[in-house]
Parts: C-alpha cells; sequence; structure tokens
C-alpha cells in the first residue's frame, strides 16, 4: 500500500468532538525529499491534522483513518506508544517558540539535551554538536541566554536545533511563521526549504500563501475541516480553481490592487525634527512629516525602530525628547483617535460592548442611531454589543474599534499595526473599509505596519524607517 | 511583591457553582444571627442559674447550659454577634482607605507609590497576628484593640492587589484609548478599574472577615483577647474545655460556630483565594 | 547562578525589614508600659528588690535614674536606645535575664516550625503532584473539599479537636508539654495540617500548570521520555511557586506556632509571648515578640535565596 519511499501516508483522516466533525476525511502520501502545505485561515483546523498525526490532540477528540509513518502503521498506537517516534522519525517545530522553550533553562542546554538524551550522543559529543548548531544558525552569542532573551526569531532557531537534533527524516511545521516579522520569518522559510532540497520531508501548516510559495511541494487547501483543493503548490497558486483558494490568495498584500489616492485637503499636523526616545535610548532624530486632511500615510519598518513610540508623540500621549508637532485648530482635543494592535486590550475586559459605546455616544454627543449606522456599514450585527471584547473575533472588534473612533469625530486616524493578528482576508476588508470611510469623511490616517507590501499598496506615502544607528563610544 | 505576583496569576473561577449559593445562603443566616443575636430566641446569654449547670440539650434549653447554667444558644448568638461585627467592622475599615491608596499609588506612580508601598510592607514586616495581638495587648479585653489591630493588618492586602492590578489595567491600551476618546478619570474607575477589581476584592473580603472571626476566637482562646464574661466563641471553648467529660457536646458547640462561619465565608467566594 | 549583587540585595531588603520589626515591636512594647495601670517606678523597683525590700526612696531612685520623670518622647527614644544595644532587660514576674530564656524557647519553637513543615510537606507534596497530575478528576475534586474543610478550621480548634480526640480519649499520645519526642506529634500535626490546607492547592496548581505548558510538550516532542521531561523541566518550574509561597506561608507558620504553643502548652517563644501578655510582663512580650519577628525575617530570607537559585531570571534582571 505504501511504497518504500513514503514518509507519511494518511487515508480518510477525520477529527471528530464528539459527534461533531473537525476536520477531513484528508488523504495523502508524502514521499522523502518532498514538501506538503497545509493551508487555510485560524480555525480550519489545520493543527489537528499534524496532532492526530502525532497523537497529541487534545481531550475530548478523537481521530479515525490510518496513518503510516516511515512504513508502520501507527493510527492504532496510544499517545504513549507513538512518542517513541517522537523526535527520533518526526521532528515537530512547534507554534510559538517562545512558549516551547523552557522558560528556565538557557537556550544551548535545551538543544544540548536533544543531541545527548535523543539522539543518544555522549556528553562530549553533544557539547560538539550543539556548539555546530548554533553556528549554523547564526545563534552565537546566544548560548547562555533565557528564553525571555531571545527575539522571536533567534527562539524559533533554537526550537529548531532541538527539534531536528536526532536528524529525523520527517519534519512537521505547524505556523513556522507566527508572530515573525518579515525579514525574519523569511530565515525561517529558508531553513524549512532546505529539509526536502536535503533529502528530508517536510510537513508545514500556514495561513500565508507567501510561505507555501517558497516551500513549493504539494499542497492542500482547507476551509474549516474541510478539503477545498489540492495539486501541486505552484500549479495551485497559479491558477486556484476553488474560490476560497481564490479569496485567500486576493488576500495576500502583494496581489491587492493599489487603494486609489485621495485628494489631500488642508494641513492637520505638522511634525518638525522631532527626536523619540524610549527610556534612555534614542529611537529616531530629526523626523519631519506633514499630514493633509483626507490623506493615508503608511509608516514601515522593522519592530524595534520606535514606530508605536512615534505613533504616540502624534497623539500626543509622548512628549518628544525634541522637536515640536504642532495641531491645527482643525482638530479638537479629541481629534486624533487610536486603533490598536490587539483589539480585545483596546476595550474596558469586563464591560458590554454596547455600553462601552454607548459611554462613547453620549460624551460626544452622538445619536445612538448614528452609532447603529457606522456598526452596520462596518457589518456589525447589533446583537454582537451585547457581549464583552473577549466574546466576540478579533476582526469583529477592530471593525467596533473603527466605529467607536468615529463617534468622537476624529480629524486624525492613528492605526498602530490594526491588523497583524487577523486573518489574511479580514486584515483586506478591514484596511479597505479604514481607506474608504476616510477618504468620505476627509479623516487624515496614519498606519504603521511591518510589512512594506500593505504600505507600499495602502497609503498615498509611506515613511520608511530604519534602525538607528546604535551610539558609539 | 513577587508573591503577590503569583498568586495573582492564579486563574479565577468565573462560574457560579452550587456551593457558593451554599455559602452564600449560611452567610445570610448567619448574618441574620448576628443583628438579632439574643434577642432572636429572647434569652439572656448572661442569666446564670447554678441549679442548671451542664445540661443536655432540653426543651427549655435547645443547645444545653454551660458551667454557671448559661444557656448556650443564647451566648452562641451573643458570640456570633460580636464575632461578625467586629469582622464587618475591621473589613470595612480596612477595605475602603486600602483600595483607594492602591488606585491612588497605581495612577500617581513615583514616591507616592513608594511611600505608600513602604507603609503596607512596614506594617506587615510582623506576621499579622502578632501585630493585632501586641496590639490587643496594650488595652487587654478591649473589643477596640482587636477592631484596630485588625483594620490596620487587613488593609495591606487590599492595597497591594488593588495597586498591582491598578498598575496592569492602567497600563493597558484600553485606558489609552478611553483618555483619547475624552473621558476623565472617574470614567476609568468606574468602567475600567470597579469591573477589574471588584470581584477579587470581594473575595479578599470574604478571606478577611474568615481571618478576623478566626483572630478574635484564637486570642479569645489563649486569653489574650476579649475576657469573661463576655460571651466569645474562643472565649466560651477555653471554659468548657474543663468540662468536656462531663458534657463533651458543649464544648464541639462553639467549633462548630466557628467552622461554619469560616466555611460559609470561603465558600460564598468561590473557596479559593485569588 | 545565584550572583553577589542579588545576594546583597536581598539580605538589605530583610535587614531594614528586621529594623522596622524592632521599632514596631519597641514602639508598642513601650506603650504597653505606659498603659499598666500604678506608678512604673514602683513596679520596676519592686521587680529589682522585691517587694518586702523595697519602699518610696528606691521608687525614687529608680525614678531618675531611667528618667521615668522625662516626657514621653524622650522616655521612648531612650527606650529604644537600649533596644538597639541589645539589652532586652529582666522578666520582671521571674526577674530572670530575658535573653536567656529565649535562647532555650527559641530552640523548642524552631522545633515545633521545622516539624510543622515537614509535616505539610510530606502531605502536601503527594497530595499536590497526585491532584495536578490529573485536573478535574476524583482525586482532584476529594482534595479540593479536604482543602476547604480543613482551610475552615482554625489551628487552635485543630489543635482542640486532635488533643480531645486523639490523647485524651485514647491515651495514645501525651497532649501538652515536652518531655520527649512523642509530645512532638499532636502539635506538629495540627500545623501541618493547617499548612498543607493550603499548600497542597499551590503545588496542585503548579504541577497541573507546568504539565499543560507548551514547553512541557515541546519537551516530549522533540524526544524526551516522559520521566526526563518531568526530572529536567517540570519539577523545576513546579517547585517556583511552590517554594516561593512557602514565603507566603510563613507569616502563618508563627502565627501558628504562637496559638499552637499555648494550646499544647509547648515550652516555646509564642507560649511564652502569651503568658507574658497574660502576666503584663512588658519586657518579656517585648524579647519574645522581637524573637519571633526576627525569626519571620531569616525564614523569609531563606525562602528569597532559595527562589533566587531555582529562578535564573531573577538574578538577571535585579
Amino acid at each position: 500500500m505504501t511504497g518504500p519511499n513514503i514518509t507519511i501516508a494518511v487515508e480518510d483522516l477525520v477529527v471528530h468532538a464528539g459527534s461533531k466533525k473537525l476536520l477531513g476525511p484528508i488523504s495523502f502520501e508524502l514521499p522523502a525529499g518532498n514538501a506538503l502545505v497545509i493551508m487555510g485561515e485560524t480555525g480550519a483546523g489545520k493543527s489537528l491534522l499534524a496532532q492526530a498525526i502525532l497523537g497529541t490532540l487534545p481531550d475530548g477528540l478523537s481521530a479515525e483513518g490510518i496513518i503510516h509513518l516511515n512504513g508502520e502503521r501507527i493510527d492504532q498506537l496510544s499517545s504513549q506508544q507513538r512518542s517513541a517516534f517522537w523526535g527520533r522519525e518526526v521532528a515537530i517545530l512547534p507554534q510559538e517558540p517562545w512558549r516551547a522553550l523552557d522558560p528556565l533553562m538557557i537556550a544551548q542546554s535545551q538543544v544540548r539535551e536533544s543531541h545527548r538524551y535523543v539522539a543518544g550522543l555522549s556528553r562530549k559529543a553533544a557539547k560538539q554538536a550543539t556548539a555546530t548548531d548554533f553556528q549554523t544558525l547564526d545563534l552565537t552569542g546566544a548560548e547562555k541566554r533565557l528564553p525571555s532573551a531571545l527575539s522571536g526569531g533567534m527562539a524559533q532557531r533554537v526550537a529548531f536545533a532541538a527539534a531536528t537534533a536526532a536528524d529525523a527524516p520527517v519534519l512537521i511545521a505547524d505556523e513556522p511563521t507566527k508572530g515573525l516579522d518579515a525579514e525574519r520569518s523569511h530565515t525561517v522559510i529558508e531553513l524549512l526549504a532546505k529539509v526536502p532540497r536535503e533529502g528530508g520531508t517536510l510537513l508545514a501548516i500556514t495561513h500565508e500563501a507567501s510561505v507555501a510559495k517558497h516551500l513549493g511541494g504539494e499542497l492542500l487547501v482547507l476551509k474549516s475541516g474541510d478539503l477545498v483543493e489540492r495539486g501541486a503548490t505552484k500549479q495551485v497558486l497559479a491558477q486556484p480553481t476553488a474560490d476560497y483558494t481564490r479569496e485567500l490568495l486576493d488576500a495576500e498584500p502583494q496581489v491587492w490592487p493599489t487603494t486609489p489616492t485621495t485628494e489631500a485637503g488642508e494641513m492637520l499636523l505638522e511634525v518638525k525634527d522631532v527626536a523619540v526616545s524610549r527610556g534612555e535610548r534614542t529611537l529616531l532624530q530629526g523626523f519631519d512629516l506633514t499630514l493633509l486632511a483626507g490623506e493615508r500615510i503608511a509608516i514601515a519598518g522593522p519592530s524595534g525602530v520606535g514606530k508605536t513610540s512615534l505613533l504616540d508623540v502624534l497623539a500626543g500621549l509622548q512628549i518628544p525628547s525634541a522637536g515640536t508637532v504642532t495641531r491645527s485648530n482643525q482638530v479638537s482635543s479629541t481629534g486624533i483617535q487610536k486603533l490598536y494592535q490587539d483589539p480585545p486590550a483596546a476595550f474596558p475586559a469586563r464591560v458590554a460592548l454596547g455600553k462601552s459605546l454607548k459611554d462613547v455616544a453620549r460624551l460626544h454627543g452622538e445619536d445612538w442611531s448614528k452609532v447603529l449606522a457606522y456598526l452596520s456599514r462596518l457589518g456589525i450585527d447589533e446583537s454582537l454589543l451585547k457581549r464583552r471584547p473577549d466574546e466576540v473575533s478579533g476582526g469583529e472588534l477592530q471593525r467596533i474599534s473603527i466605529a467607536r473612533a468615529l463617534t468622537a469625530k476624529p480629524a486624525i486616524l492613528l492605526a498602530d499595526e490594526p491588523t497583524s493578528r487577523l486573518d489574511p482576508i479580514t486584515q483586506r476588508e478591514t484596511l479597505a473599509m479604514i481607506a474608504d470611510i476616510a477618504a468620505e469623511k476627509g479623516i487624515a490616517v496614519v498606519l504603521v505596519t511591518h510589512d512594506a507590501v500593505i504600505a507600499d499598496k495602502w497609503a498615498d506615502r509611506r515613511v520608511v524607517l530604519s534602525e538607528f544607528p546604535k551610539r558609539q563610544y | 511583591m513577587s508573591n503577590q505576583a503569583i498568586l495573582a496569576t492564579l486563574p479565577v473561577e468565573r462560574r457560579f457553582p452550587i456551593w457558593r449559593v451554599l455559602g452564600i445562603v449560611l452567610l445570610l443566616f448567619l448574618a441574620v444571627c448576628a443583628v438579632m443575636g439574643p434577642d432572636l430566641i429572647g434569652v439572656d446569654p448572661f442569666k446564670q442559674s447554678l441549679m442548671h449547670t451542664l445540661q443536655s440539650p432540653s426543651a427549655e434549653h435547645w443547645l444545653g447550659t454551660d458551667h454557671l447554667g448559661r444557656d448556650m444558644l443564647a451566648r452562641l448568638l451573643s458570640g456570633a454577634q460580636l464575632s461578625l461585627s467586629l469582622a464587618a467592622l475591621s473589613v470595612l475599615t480596612a477595605a475602603i482607605p486600602g483600595t483607594i491608596l492602591g488606585i491612588v499609588a497605581a495612577w500617581r506612580g513615583g514616591w507616592t507609590e513608594r511611600g505608600l508601598t513602604l507603609f503596607a510592607d512596614a506594617v506587615l514586616a510582623l506576621p499579622g497576628l502578632l501585630l493585632v495581638l501586641m496590639l490587643a495587648a496594650i488595652s487587654p479585653g478591649s473589643w477596640w484593640a482587636l477592631y484596630v489591630g485588625l483594620s490596620l493588618t487587613l488593609w495591606v492586602e487590599y492595597f497591594r492587589y488593588t495597586r498591582q492590578r491598578a498598575r496592569v489595567v492602567l497600563s493597558e491600551p484600553s485606558v489609552e484609548s478611553s483618555r483619547l476618546l475624552g473621558f476623565g478619570p472617574m470614567h476609568v474607575v468606574r468602567r475600567h478599574l470597579i469591573p477589574e477589581i471588584g470581584p477579587g476584592l470581594l473575595t479578599i473580603a470574604a478571606f478577611g472577615a474568615a481571618t478576623a472571626v478566626t483572630a478574635v476566637a484564637a486570642l479569645g482562646f489563649v486569653s489574650v483577647g476579649i475576657r469573661p464574661p463576655t460571651a466569645e466563641w474562643g472565649v466560651m471553648m477555653t471554659q468548657l474545655l474543663p468540662y468536656w467529660r462531663e458534657a463533651p457536646f458543649l464544648i464541639f458547640q462553639p467549633v462548630i460556630c466557628l467552622v461554619i462561619t469560616v466555611l460559609a465565608l470561603h465558600l460564598s467566594v468561590g473557596g479559593r483565594k485569588l | 547562578m545565584l550572583q553577589r549583587s542579588v545576594f546583597w540585595s536581598a539580605l538589605a531588603g530583610r535587614a531594614v525589614q528586621a529594623v522596622v520589626v524592632a521599632v514596631v515591636v519597641g514602639i508598642i512594647s513601650f506603650a504597653m508600659m505606659q498603659a499598666l495601670p500604678g506608678d512604673s517606678a514602683y513596679r520596676i523597683a519592686a521587680g529589682r528588690y522585691g517587694y518586702d525590700m523595697m519602699d518610696a526612696a528606691s521608687a525614687d531612685q529608680v525614678r531618675t535614674e531611667l528618667g521615668l520623670d522625662q516626657p514621653v518622647v524622650v522616655q521612648l527614644v531612650s527606650w529604644l536606645g537600649s533596644l538597639a544595644q541589645f539589652d532586652l532587660g529582666k522578666s520582671s514576674v521571674s526577674g530572670s535575664p530575658i535573653a536567656e530564656e529565649l535562647k532555650t524557647q527559641m530552640g523548642y519553637s524552631l522545633l515545633l516550625a521545622g516539624a510543622g513543615l515537614l509535616v505539610s510537606l510530606l502531605i502536601a507534596i503527594p497530595v499536590g503532584i497526585m491532584a495536578g497530575l490529573k485536573p478535574g478528576g476524583w482525586f482532584d475534586r476529594f482534595s479540593l473539599a479536604a482543602s476547604i474543610f480543613f482551610r475552615a478550621i482554625p489551628a487552635f480548634a485543630i489543635g482542640v479537636v486532635l488533643m480531645l480526640g486523639f490523647a485524651v480519649h485514647t491515651k495514645l499520645l501525651p497532649v501538652a508539654g515536652f518531655k520527649g519526642p512523642e509530645y512532638l506529634v499532636l502539635p506538629a500535626l495540627t500545623l501541618g495540617l493547617g499548612l498543607a490546607a493550603v499548600s497542597s492547592r499551590v503545588i496542585r496548581d503548579a504541577v497541573s500548570e507546568a504539565m499543560s505548558a507548551e514547553w512541557r510538550l515541546f519537551s516530549r516532542t522533540k524526544g524526551l521520555s516522559s520521566k526526563l521531561t518531568l526530572s529536567r523541566h517540570v519539577l523545576r518550574n513546579a517547585a517556583l511557586p511552590v517554594v516561593a509561597y512557602v514565603g507566603v506561608q510563613l507569616a502563618f507558620l508563627i502565627e501558628g506556632v504562637v496559638i499552637i504553643e499555648s494550646v499544647f502548652a509547648w515550652p516555646g517563644i509564642g507560649h511564652a509571648l502569651v503568658h507574658a501578655i497574660f502576666g503584663r510582663d512588658v519586657p518579656m512580650v517585648q524579647g519574645t515578640a522581637l524573637a519571633l519577628g526576627l525569626m519571620y525575617v531569616v525564614l523569609n530570607l531563606i525562602v528569597d535565596l532559595t527562589c533566587h537559585g531555582i529562578d535564573p531570571r531573577r538574578s538577571k534582571t535585579a
């Protein structure tokens, strides 16, 4: 049934929660030296596939179907029995590596113990192998650091080294680029793409088409647990046949249509020679910006360059360490509003959304019907307002926060990575709505993003911040 | 305090299970006993009757009589009145300034916060009960010394909890966004702080009241708190201990009252501390 | 892992606490002295020379010598001054030097505290780990109920119940005083049960949290056996909140020592303190309270340093 080269074979795999089907049926065969990419939005059940193969499904979920790993049938084995394969026959790269590393153990020990106890090397050989790993993965200097002192990209590479120490022929990577910025996710993708090239087998799970494109191989597209399309990755990405696949691909910023330029009005905010610092460290210097009504500006740059602090200076929440920010008298004291990266954190956590919105409407003398009109325009059903912030989805909440900002009749809207935690499709819709409404009301929008492509496609003007040169002594 | 930080990370239950209902019902019952006291049965808890000592429960004396022939039920009710009102009073006296100072410290930061934190740490440099014990010793037998001592030790927990939670809440984007929308400090207190810390404060209050009830009884029991002839559960235990052979049911009555009270307080907030 | 600076900063913090303890105890003791009925000069003179040997003249001599005719503030300062010189004075009841009495009592109190802590850990660690490995299981729910029940019984009530039920009734164990190791059983059990009621839940939470942590799963999926995962990762992470919690429990431990010693007539500092308060022996109250307060500070310091030893993150940030 399975050829000599097939490393993972799955036949009619279905995952249930009680009587409810969450995933499947799915079948595939993955020969050595190949890559299989599973693509779909959050909640599409992608991670369940990996968990069903590994035997790590959460309590209450059950899997059916036939699974072969390296020629051996494993679906009837218990999780305890399957654990014998972990690390040796199949390596697993975790989601959110930061939380997958022991917070109390330094980086090199976490890699070394894999070499020592999983690969079975001697103490000395394990030490040597760890040193080599740290060198090849460009982690020199991080050996003695605790996970809390590692960047997301570094933690991902440490986890990679720890997971692959025993040279398992199969690698499963679940959302390997989650939470990484463009540059760092590129490094990780390179790392993964090398696996099939060197004869290994890769099973990658992602929601980003760009990741799939880099990894190549075969592609399965899942929509809420159902397989909607499959084929060679190149083929599917070039000529998708399912609507859902097309939607997913259209959501990639690279293929967005450029948002039409708006007519700029009068000047609202003038920033002159501003310096921004956090603590003792100067992040930015000599920054100038003129913001006109109705204009869309994107501020892009890697994480840590001071984009958020700059936004706080524009909002008047932080005093610049040098220079001036002047508001025109068009801009009232509540004329600058802000959208946040993490929508649930932007609302009072234990208060129903409707109550929060009514407070704002009352304060600004706005009719409640008008707020409801904003909401329905943004596609939010009134019934959601009975819920608390943690009971609606991130996309819905971000749209509600747009409605909340509009209730205050702002002249300027500052948006701090407002869509970076949303699904690609939702991201695209949300940004399009912001552009629409801003154009209609003549609101100036400043968007902070780590994604240069989004900045390009969406804004009238873009400002790219680069790392401020470290002070020389 | 790092310990506080660890406690605060433990999850708080959101459900309303049956034992919480049980705790609240018990608490209401105890509250009625405390408000009415011996008036509930109209018997004088101090009236001695040396002819009828150490009697078993009867129609006349539902729970029997003590070594001086006083009605046990009346004395237990009188004890409930004393313990619960002392606990309620100290908890209230501790909660209001504790919470307000906690919010002020988190809000103002800087020296205000450092000064208040230092003061709170200084108060609990000694274990709480030891402080209460020493303050009570200044004026032996008086209830106000217990009241002052308990309030002084109990406020610290409100302060620490409120300050720590308020620091987190105040640094959240939601507060910044409320300020940008034009809301004032009172809105932040009403919509952001109170809903966030309210349930926690309630838990601290219940556990604080339990601590107070226990402390009053413990000090009474070792003869350095409330003194006889006042009907106080701890004092009653000391007095009845020598008679446990003749009337074993008597000594357990104040113990059971004490356990039920503490149990009701713990259960009413879900049985676990923050 | 422990860095020098961390050690000193922990030490400095606790040193400040020790000073605060001394000042608070000193001020309260002074207030107690002031609140005593009658002329304190007479009382001190009587304490020195005995009631038969004293008269108004010797009282006056004491008055000028000790500055009892001075304003209260001056008296307070000189009171605290003698405390700063570790001059604890003599017991106004027995007349023996307080420092001497404290030495023997301290041994007994530490014995009881240590035994109580040991009993609590012997109960709490297995119960907590068993409950934490299967959160929501029958054992977890049973131990939760037991914990809530035992928390609701104040330490002295547990003591009384154990005393009546165990010792007096069946004559198995001695109830009061200290004449041999068997006298330790009931007080230590009383103290240990109260402590274990809470710490078993803390251990249970720490274990269940560590078991469901993503880093534990990763340790397994990268190939470590469950045994190695437990010994190399889970135990250390779970120990951290538990040791930190022992710090919180120290206050309860000291309070328990005071009350339980009194219940079982244990010849320790707590019993002496209660006895001194009852007998209005202010120098003794001050000495015993100070000793208990300092014991609290030192135990806290030990817990601090243990936490720093387990958690390398702290030594980096401190």
